[in-house]
């Protein structure tokens, strides 16, 4: 999953970004309002933590921006000013979620999570799709033998991304732009190697070839 | 409380009917003048006619001429009568018949005039009057009826006051219609205040009477400043939560990557959650504006609706209906940003515990009765003391049920109000009752 970091406190990004990481997310960082509209817009997020104190351009603004340009990213706002008429405004102006600074990591994790599975219309808790069921906070996958396969980063994230767009058609460069953040080496050969490693786990016929156009996770054969 | 338009009213009326019995009486008084004044002369030049037709003879005896004498006078009882004198010798006139009026010599050139009781209850006029006539010593005293002249005036005055009251009745009248005009400004003025108190309005509307001009140009300049200043004081406060949390976030993330053996990361992972609660209760108390009044108060059809969208999209997963029961016209003047804060964390409170339902029940009279329950699993009677003291107490950290309910009993505090825990009696869960008192009782109570 890539998510868009809008955080104007060079410290606290990257230690975000660290933590974001290690929990499966590709993360790209904006620190003024400006970069942070104009990436939100790019199609390729699957998620945006914002941060409203912005410099150049508030966070509301940026918002309410996305929104009414149409973009429907799904936005946890992260913010110091959560009195309950910010929250109202801030909901408002389009968040999906408001969480209030200083937070736990945990909190932000589950509430990334549950705003993801919302986003695709997927039941809150653990990601049930088919026979697999994908702990998130385990990076671990349980197939329908009942066996549990620990996952690397990538595939974690590459499975996750599978799982949540399960039936549709995922172009190659479209799964690595999910899947590495703007600072990645991004060799679309590397996902072909990725996509194989998880046909290994899952069973091949899960993960359909279509020739010169991408892959499909089918979640019933 | 003095009523301005008791005050004028009274006042008018006094005045009118004053200057009214003044007119009535001066009149009745005057027009007797006026009518004696006009019989008096009357009967002066019917005296110089009636001087005319009498003559002495060469003995000294008076003489009258019958036939130059107004019929009137030999009419009995017709109101108009004469009595001559000159000497020992008299002559009365025949419509005296049997009767006889008072009647004094008089000196020549000597005139009298006095009112007396005559035959049939008749009120009479006489008119004396001294003369030599051919050497010798004549009194004329010519008298007539007042009564029906009288009757005339009494009927008159009848009239006169029956119109002056109806006028007196139009006039009071135009002048409630006049007053209740002159002082609807006022009223709307109060009108406003009630808005202003409900949050529909920010301003008092300045298109008023120029009397009045002055007095809500200076409200709206104090509604203004004020509100100015409370928000420059909360910007001040969100920047120094904001500057104190930045801080806080980051020594949290270092603290998490730090080694778990480190034997000092407990203690300050302690601290730091510590300062992060005390700070965020403190900020947040500070933040209240309290009876000092803002610019803006809480409306609740439009802010609790915006609310409750907004719990709506914090709790997306949970199907919990939020019903609300709000009193038609609850008045609240209590500032927006507090009122959100203690609903807020009252029905965030509820909407963590409760199954299917929360309802919020508000309602005003003397004051501001506002009650949250929900459907949870509520608390056991014991703990609801605790509760209630625990939110008092700032150095306590509690999860769940506690920080929300502190916050929004710091605020009922600083509004002198009251918060009681009970089991809800319908839905099973927690309670939570709040009664603001209101500050404008005077207000409340004409309403």
């Amino acid at each position: 999953m890539r998510l868009l970091l809008a955080e104007d406190d060079h410290y606290l990004a990257a230690g975000l970004k660290k933590d974001l990481q290690a929990a499966g997310y590709a993360v790209d960082i904006a620190d003024n309002g400006i970069d942070a509209e104009y990436l939100g817009n790019e199609a390729i997020y699957d998620i945006a933590v914002l941060d409203l104190g912005l410099p150049q351009r508030n966070g509301i603004d940026v918002l309410k921006n996305w929104r009414s340009a149409g973009n429907r990213l799904p936005v946890i706002v992260l913010t110091a000013r959560d009195a309950w008429h910010e929250r109202v405004d801030g909901f408002r102006a389009g968040a999906d979620d408001y969480l209030g600074k200083p937070f736990h990591i945990e909190e932000l994790l589950a509430r990334l999570s549950a705003l993801l599975h919302r986003a695709r219309q997927q039941p809150a808790g653990e990601l049930k799709v088919g026979d697999f069921t994908l702990d998130e906070q385990q990076q671990s996958v349980s197939t329908a033998d009942g066996q549990c396969h620990q996952l690397t980063g990538i595939e974690f994230r590459l499975l996750r991304y599978f799982l949540l767009n399960s039936g549709q058609l995922l172009s190659k460069s479209q799964l690595s732009d999910h899947v590495y953040d703007l600072d990645s080496e991004k060799d679309s050969n590397v996902i072909e190697v990725y996509v194989r490693r998880l046909r290994q786990l899952l069973g091949k016929e899960r993960i359909e070839t279509r020739r010169g156009q991408g892959y499909i996770f089918r979640d019933s054969l | 409380m003095h009523s301005l338009a008791s005050r004028l009213s009274s006042g008018l009326l006094i005045s009118l009917l004053i200057a009214f019995a003044l007119l009535a009486v001066l009149v009745s008084v005057n027009i007797r003048y006026v009518t004696d004044d006009y019989v008096a002369s009357r009967l002066q030049h019917d005296t110089e006619t009636l001087l005319a037709t009498i003559s002495f003879d060469n003995e000294g005896r008076l003489l009258l001429d019958a036939q130059r004498i107004d019929q009137v006078y030999n009419q009995p009882f017709s109101g108009h009568y004469y009595v001559i004198s000159s000497g020992t010798q008299s002559h009365y006139s025949r419509s005296l018949w049997d009767q006889r009026i008072e009647h004094v010599a008089l000196e020549s050139g000597e005139q009298r005039r006095v009112i007396q009781s005559g035959p049939e209850q008749q009120s009479l006029l006489v008119l004396s009057s001294g003369y030599t006539l051919q050497g010798y010593p004549l009194s004329i005293s010519l008298a007539e009826d007042l009564n029906p002249i009288r009757q005339n005036i009494e009927q008159f005055i009848y009239m006169f006051i029956f119109t002056a009251s109806g006028i007196l009745l139009i006039l009071i009248v135009l002048q409630v219609l006049i007053l209740r005009h002159s002082l609807k400004p006022l009223q709307q003025v109060k009108q406003q205040l009630v808005l202003l108190e409900q949050g529909k309005i920010e301003r008092l509307d300045s298109n008023v009477p120029a009397e009045i001009e002055p007095v809500i140009n200076e409200v709206n300049h104090l509604l203004t400043v004020m509100g100015q200043r409370l928000q420059r004081s909360r910007d001040g406060l969100g920047d120094l939560a904001h500057a104190i949390k930045k801080p806080l976030t980051v020594m949290r993330q270092v603290l998490r990557r730090m080694d778990a053996s480190e034997p000092d990361r407990e203690t300050l992972t302690e601290q730091v959650d510590e300062i992060v609660q005390l700070s965020d209760r403190i900020l947040k108390r500070a933040r209240l504006a309290g009876h000092s009044h803002s610019g803006k108060y809480f409306c609740f059809d439009k802010d609790l609706s915006a609310l409750i969208d907004t719990l709506g999209l914090m709790y997306p997963q949970s199907n919990i209906q939020i019903e609300q029961r709000i009193d038609e016209n609850v008045n609240c003047p209590i500032d927006r940003e507090d009122m959100m804060e203690l609903l807020g964390n009252l029905l965030d409170n509820a909407c963590k515990w409760a199954q299917h339902k929360v309802r919020i029940t508000v309602s005003s009279d003397q004051q501001l009765n506002i009650s949250v329950e929900d459907d949870g699993p509520g608390i056991a009677a014991d703990q609801v003391h605790e509760l209630s003291r625990r939110g008092r107490r700032l150095d306590e950290s509690v999860e769940g049920h506690g920080f929300g309910l502190a916050i929004a009993s710091d605020t009922v505090s600083e509004y002198q109000g009251q918060m009681r825990f009970s089991k809800s009696a319908e839905l099973g869960g927690l309670n939570v009752d709040i009664v603001l008192p209101l500050r404008h009782k005077s207000l409340e109570s004409e309403k």
